[in-house]
């Protein structure tokens, strides 16, 4: 599979196709896997794949130090494959112009995500070159997507509050959570607004929970759940929790899963008069 | 001969400090997702029992000391609005000491760093009441892991620097005892034993990089064509920042309301886009090449210029905590091997 995709890689630079690839590697073995930027077909073989590679590489196409670098081909799992179905949908990317390599996936990590315990999407669906072939069953986790919130549910939201606080008192306000996320490519977050304030910048409980409830708002029916903000956050806040709230909201609402289907409509920006509206009050 | 502190000894003195009302802080795990962490997420905190403490079994905490010296917020003072006066309320300094147990030496050196821009033309009452405040009791490092890089910035696991008390680990669960200073004597006055036993300092991590080398690239100017594939794969976020010891940038802000409020400062990060920010809409660190560069210089040339000490104690916890593994390290390694 490695070599497939390296050979693809080296392909598409020689052909001209892209001018870098954005994929994993190691500086040496005993590194971690980062995300590097293949530019040369002589360097495909710095490219790897395996159970660590854990970033969702759609966020660098919002970066312009990399849209710098020309056409591009990427990388993708299939849960990082739903985020550049939004990005489209949204009209951040031009897909016709991009070259999206799916590995087929099985899950990252020792011990494996939560998120890949319950993956529905270990291949990616809509790649234009499509490398390996997953082992894992892709529907029979499905029904376990909100167990983790389903459980937490059970807690009386006196408990829930006192888990909250005690989390996001940890927040240090780094925006870790916020830089991974490729649904985070507002050129002005909310939070960085100062004339006026909208959210406060202290890393106190009160401006914390100002920011957390936010970024789960403006996240609700886009956030793909590749749990990046999670994995990232140095405080070792369960954001997963949060974003799992989100998206039940929109599953059980809408019955829309963002980046599932490439004929829904967003939630947030299409409007149809079979909407929910119960809940305004 | 030395002194020696067993380790139960250790938690016995810490459940006295507790009971007599001291505030003590040190490592504790207080992680709560492990499963995606990977590991247990081990923070300096507020301990409320002895055996809350971690002295040993892990590499490091995940934040750093300078919590405590130089919080994450802080009020200046307040303001009320009285007709068309403004009455200043003067923030009230700090007044409980606190004692910082099993801090790690790359975390306790960054305390007599800071201790130079803290007083330099302007003397910042907040954090030298602190720091007044503040006994560390330091632990020398037995283990390390890749991300340690002490010994390459002229730092070790038994660097003295910052510490009241350096603890240095031995057989048998006891520690040999340093008491550095007079707060650290103090601290611990007829805790310790005597014997003609000594701990065996440990060496700390392989030397991973050329200094000189990094040194050289650097005086070559800014305007090296390296920048930009160095930095590319940061993301711009603080993790970085906030938590290394000696990072100690700070964005001061009004929050209030029509009737009055506080003036706070907030720790802020050079990696943000914000942060360089003009009124006028530009910035003169336009990409985050150049807001790397502005990083490594300042930790690595500048600073060293000033103070006459690298920003920098090669604790790693830049590049552990960034979500993709880039950092201080990477970068030096990369950069020291091509001069």
């Amino acid at each position: 599979m490695l070599d497939e995709l390296r050979q693809t890689c080296r392909r598409l630079l020689q052909d001209g196709a892209v001018q870098a690839v954005i994929g994993y590697g190691r500086a040496s073995p005993d590194d971690p896997v980062v995300p590097i930027f293949v530019t040369k077909p002589e360097e495909v073989d710095r490219l790897v794949w395996d159970d660590h590679c854990f970033a969702n590489l759609t966020k660098y196409l919002s970066r312009k130090e990399v849209l710098s670098l020309g056409k591009l081909a990427i990388c993708v799992k299939g849960c990082d494959e739903r985020a550049l179905l939004v990005l489209e949908k949204e009209s951040q990317i031009d897909r016709s112009q991009i070259t999206v390599i799916g590995l087929a996936c099985d899950g990252v990590g020792q011990p494996r995500l939560p998120k890949c315990e319950s993956c529905d999407v270990h291949t990616p669906r809509r790649a234009d070159v499509a490398i390996g072939k997953a082992t894992a069953p892709d529907d029979a986790a499905a029904g376990k997507r909100y167990a983790e919130l389903e459980e937490f549910l059970k807690k009386t939201p006196e408990q829930r509050m006192a888990y909250w606080k005690a989390e996001l008192a940890r927040c240090i306000k780094c925006y870790a959570c916020r830089q991974v996320c490729p649904m985070c490519y507002c050129r002005q977050c909310i939070v960085d607004k100062n004339r006026p304030v909208s959210i406060s910048t202290s890393a106190t409980l009160k401006g914390n929970f100002a920011w957390h409830i936010n970024r789960a708002f403006h996240l609700a029916g886009r956030c793909v759940g590749c749990d990046e903000c999670t994995r990232a956050c140095p405080a070792g806040i369960d954001l997963r929790l949060l974003n799992l709230s989100m998206a039940k909201a929109a599953e059980d609402g809408f019955g829309y899963r963002p980046g599932m289907d490439p004929n829904a409509e967003p939630i947030i920006g299409a409007y149809s008069q079979q909407d929910h509206e119960e809940f305004i009050r | 001969m030395s002194e020696l502190l067993a380790k139960k000894d250790i938690l016995r003195l810490v459940e006295q400090w507790l009971a007599a009302g001291r505030r003590v802080a040190g490592p504790r795990c207080v992680n709560a997702n492990a499963q995606h962490r990977q590991t247990d997420l081990i923070n300096y905190a507020w301990l409320t029992k002895a055996d809350e403490l971690k002295l040993d079994g892990f590499i490091r905490p995940t934040n750093s000391i300078k919590d405590f010296v130089f919080p994450r917020h802080e009020k200046l003072y307040g303001y009320q609005f009285k007709g068309k006066q403004i009455e200043l309320v003067p923030a009230e300094l700090p007044t409980a000491e606190q004692i910082v147990i099993g801090a790690r030496p790359c975390d306790a050196a960054a305390l007599a760093i800071l201790d130079a821009v803290f007083n330099w033309d302007f003397k910042d009452e907040f954090y030298n009441r602190r720091r007044e405040l503040t006994t560390v009791v330091t632990v020398a490092c037995a283990k390390y892991d890749d991300f340690c890089f002490c010994t390459s910035v002229g730092d070790g696991p038994c660097d003295p620097r910052g510490s009241d008390v350096l603890l240095i680990p031995m057989d048998g669960d006891r520690y040999e005892v340093r008491c550095l200073t007079e707060k650290g004597k103090k601290l611990l006055a007829g805790a310790t034993a005597t014997s003609s036993e000594t701990a065996k300092e440990p060496e700390g991590p392989p030397v991973r990089f050329d200094l000189d080398a990094v040194g050289k690239f650097l005086a070559g100017g800014y305007e090296q064509p390296d920048w930009p594939d160095l930095a590319r794969r940061c993301l711009g976020c603080g993790a970085c920042a906030y938590t290394c010891p000696t990072c100690h940038c700070f964005d001061i802000v009004d929050e209030g309301s029509a009737s009055g409020g506080v003036r706070v400062r907030n720790w802020d990060a050079c990696q943000f886009t914000m942060f360089t920010a003009h009124a006028s809409g530009h910035n003169p660190r336009g990409d985050q090449a150049q807001r790397q560069r502005q990083r490594i210089h300042h930790k690595f040339q500048i600073y060293p210029e000033k103070f006459g000490q690298l920003l920098c104690t090669g604790c790693g916890n830049c590049s552990r905590n960034c979500p993709v593994e880039m950092g201080v390290l990477p970068v030096l390694k990369t950069i020291a091997a091509k001069t």
